[in-house]
């Protein structure tokens, strides 16, 4: 007994000593990211990705775009940035170690990502506490910005886009009634749902039914059928393009031939590779599209091919531009100051990327007119 | 170097060992008794939406909403460990994770209460929750000369690191009892334990239901040191994972599980600097361990082994315990 307390005591001697002799060097480092020098603005910017794991194809994409966009920046000579990767495997608690190591080993200015909803739910909080300005690319879901103060995003929030494409499709269609479909056991597909029903509800569409699906799950018959014998005049299904595709697929054998609207994770040139002639008639709202007649889109989607071998999706083009618009708010604030920085950012208006024009509103949420494609003949068209 | 140890960095990584520790103890105690339960990331669910539910929805405090969390796991290990008695091996491990999938899609569906797989977040922070407590009686955290999320990660790791301690000081005692020698009797063998008097069924429900009652309390603390959980954060990866700390640390002795959750979850971290490549590393690792030491890297043999090498701690035990003669 006497040993153990003996030991006792040795602990919390030792791990007082360590409380104490650690508050002096942490309060100098805190000041040292401030430092410009020689007309450029130098800064550190974290970059939270999803490099190892099932969705490792998305962060690769964002890595992709941000060094890209990196180089052409730092070749302009105005802003000097230095990205510092790290990977969250899409876990929320990698996500949340890998914001503490950069808000506090790295001493970053701002932090890029992370990739999904879920982790920015719980990086958010803390950067927005620390005073880190915080931009997600790819965060689509809803109450992201409205976290604090501290936090942006630069990727079309579902509930722009999904009313965007529902508005063209019945304008076209002259739809009145539809049928929802979505994967009930995910973030992305669920809310998404949530902003389907009610944007269906807000333009008077008549809701026939509501069926749900389960993640990895491969026979959709029975939903289809019910959905088949309530003849809707559009499908509104909120999936993701593996099961999405699969979907779409059973629908056109069983003879179900309206048009399906989906939100952003049914977006992805994928659907036509894995459903054929069955994806025709898919209507997504997307930020981006790489066919675009706009010299800017044409240069990215030229140099990303040659430096990377594919053509870049949305991710890598969310990316590049939140870097654009990074540098932008870093030559307008003039420092590389955490404060400085997040002012700059929420004045940000009219920022002209390959996304087109883009402004924060007052809460950091997107301010942008997504593009509307449908697939036709096996390729995504603009819908007009 | 050892101003780096306040970053809150290293503090939250320590946070999540400790988290870890207590989920590799929840399920070492199961197998204490030779049952093999998967239904620990069920239990740390079922914990942690407790908790998470009672402190949003009626402003319980937060040691409340754990204690209340922990307590329904436990109670959910109970109603389980009865009906179970009868599975072994193989067939209770296929029921104890079927029931953790239950549990999960409850939360899935049970939308009005959990919002679905969309997760609930806003949860109260312990550490911020503190903090703010503390202020309210006039205390700054600059009086220790600390900012204010040095203190925050701080307080968080102290308060884990306590409840770890007392947790594996409890069952390293309770292992030398009469409960700890009745659970190594029914792990070697059931039949010559029920012969020699035990009550099977109470201990192996004891055990189910301390392993959940654990577990759940992990879930509590996981809820409030995360601030969001989401029904995907108690999916069948998790269960796996939390076994794995038993398989690969070893789960003869309750250092097994502790050193197995130390490792695995510093490891990740370690590796960060060749980012892409660590989870096959990781994945590596766990191989050449099973293909060298099936048993898990830590056992009685090798814990014997660490004791001879450290005569001296012997001698003054010795010594000591003969002064206090």
């Amino acid at each position: 007994m006497r040993k153990q307390l003996k030991k006792f005591a040795q602990f919390t001697a030792l791990s007082s000593l360590l409380v104490l002799s650690a508050c002096g060097g942490n309060q100098a480092a805190g000041d040292e990211d401030g430092e410009s020098s020689g007309g450029a603005v130098k800064a550190d910017i974290g970059v939270i990705s999803y490099i190892s794991g099932p969705g490792a194809a998305y962060g690769e994409a964002i890595t992709n775009g941000l060094k890209l966009a990196q180089e052409e920046i730092n070749g302009k000579g105005e802003v000097e940035i230095n990205l510092v990767i790290e990977d969250s495997a899409g876990k929320q608690d990698q996500a949340l170690t890998a914001a503490q190591k950069l808000m506090n080993s790295e001493n970053v200015t701002a932090i890029i990502g992370p990739t999904l909803s879920t982790e920015m739910n719980v990086v958010g909080p803390e950067a927005d506490l620390n005073g880190v300005p915080i931009m997600g690319t790819s965060t689509t879901a809803e109450g992201i910005p409205q976290i604090g103060d501290y936090v942006f995003r630069n990727s079309l929030p579902e509930a722009l886009a999904i009313p965007a494409s529902i508005d063209k499709a019945i304008e076209k269609y002259d739809a009145k009634k539809v049928a929802i479909l979505y994967g009930n056991d995910d973030v992305f597909t669920k809310s998404g749902f949530d902003t389907m029903k009610k944007a269906a509800e807000e333009k008077g569409l008549e809701i026939l039914t509501i069926e749900t699906f389960q993640k990895g799950q491969s026979d959709y018959n029975a939903q289809l059928t019910k959905i088949k014998g309530l003849k809707p005049d559009l499908i509104l299904a909120s999936a993701l393009y593996n099961e999405g595709a699969v979907i779409m697929d059973q629908a056109r054998k069983m003879g179900i031939d309206v048009p399906f609207v989906g939100g952003n994770g049914f977006n992805s040139p994928e659907v036509i590779n894995i459903a054929g002639d069955a994806a025709n008639g898919l209507i997504v709202a997307t930020p981006w599209y790489g066919e675009k007649e706009d010299d800017k889109v044409k240069e990215f989607v030229s140099k990303y091919e040659k430096e990377y071998g594919k053509k870049p999706d949305q991710f890598a083009a969310q990316a590049y531009d939140a870097l654009y618009i990074m540098a932008e708010a870093l030559k307008n604030a003039g420092e590389a100051d955490r404060d400085a920085l997040r002012d700059a950012l929420a004045e940000v208006k009219g920022f002209n990327g390959i996304l087109g024009e883009f402004s924060f509103d007052e809460e950091g949420d997107v301010v942008m007119d997504p593009t509307v494609l449908v697939i036709e003949n096996g390729a995504f068209k603009e819908f007009n | 170097m050892l101003a780096e140890l306040i970053n809150p960095y290293y503090l939250q990584v320590a946070s999540f060992i400790l988290i870890n520790i207590i989920l590799g103890v929840s399920i070492y105690i199961t197998l204490s008794t030779g049952q093999l339960s998967l239904a620990n990331a069920g239990f740390m669910g079922i914990g942690a939406y407790t908790s998470a539910l009672l402190t949003l929805n009626f402003d319980l405090p937060i040691i409340v909403g754990i204690l209340a969390g922990t307590l329904l796991a436990g109670v959910f290990g109970i109603l389980i460990g009865i009906p179970t008695l009868r599975l072994q091996g193989v067939y209770l491990a296929i029921v104890t994770l079927g029931f953790g999938e239950v549990i999960r899609v409850i939360f899935v569906n049970w939308e009005s209460m959990t919002k679905g797989a969309v997760g609930l977040s806003g949860i109260p922070h312990m550490g911020r929750e503190l903090l703010n407590t503390l202020k309210d009686f006039g205390f700054d955290p600059k009086i220790l000369g600390l900012q204010n999320n040095q203190f925050v990660f701080l307080a968080i790791f102290l308060i884990l690191l306590g409840v770890t301690i007392s947790i594996i000081t409890f069952f390293r005692r309770q292992n030398r009892s009469r409960v700890g020698r009745a659970f190594a009797a029914i792990k070697l063998d059931e039949k010559a334990a029920e012969s020699m008097g035990i009550n099977i069924t109470y201990y192996k429900v004891l055990a189910f239901a301390q392993g959940a009652l654990v577990a759940g309390f992990a879930g509590a603390l996981f809820a409030h040191v995360l601030a969001y959980i989401s029904p995907a954060d108690f999916a069948y990866h998790r269960a796996v994972e939390i076994l794995i700390f038993a398989v690969f640390g070893g789960s003869e002795v309750i250092w097994g599980p502790v050193f197995g959750a130390l490792f695995l979850t510093v490891m990740p971290e370690v590796l960060r600097f060749i980012s892409e490549y660590r989870y096959m590393i990781y994945g590596l690792i766990i191989i050449i361990m099973m293909a060298v030491r099936p048993q898990g890297l830590i056992d009685v043999n090798i814990l014997n082994w660490v004791k001879l090498k450290t005569p001296k701690r012997r001698q003054k035990h010795g010594t000591s315990s003969q002064k206090s003669i």
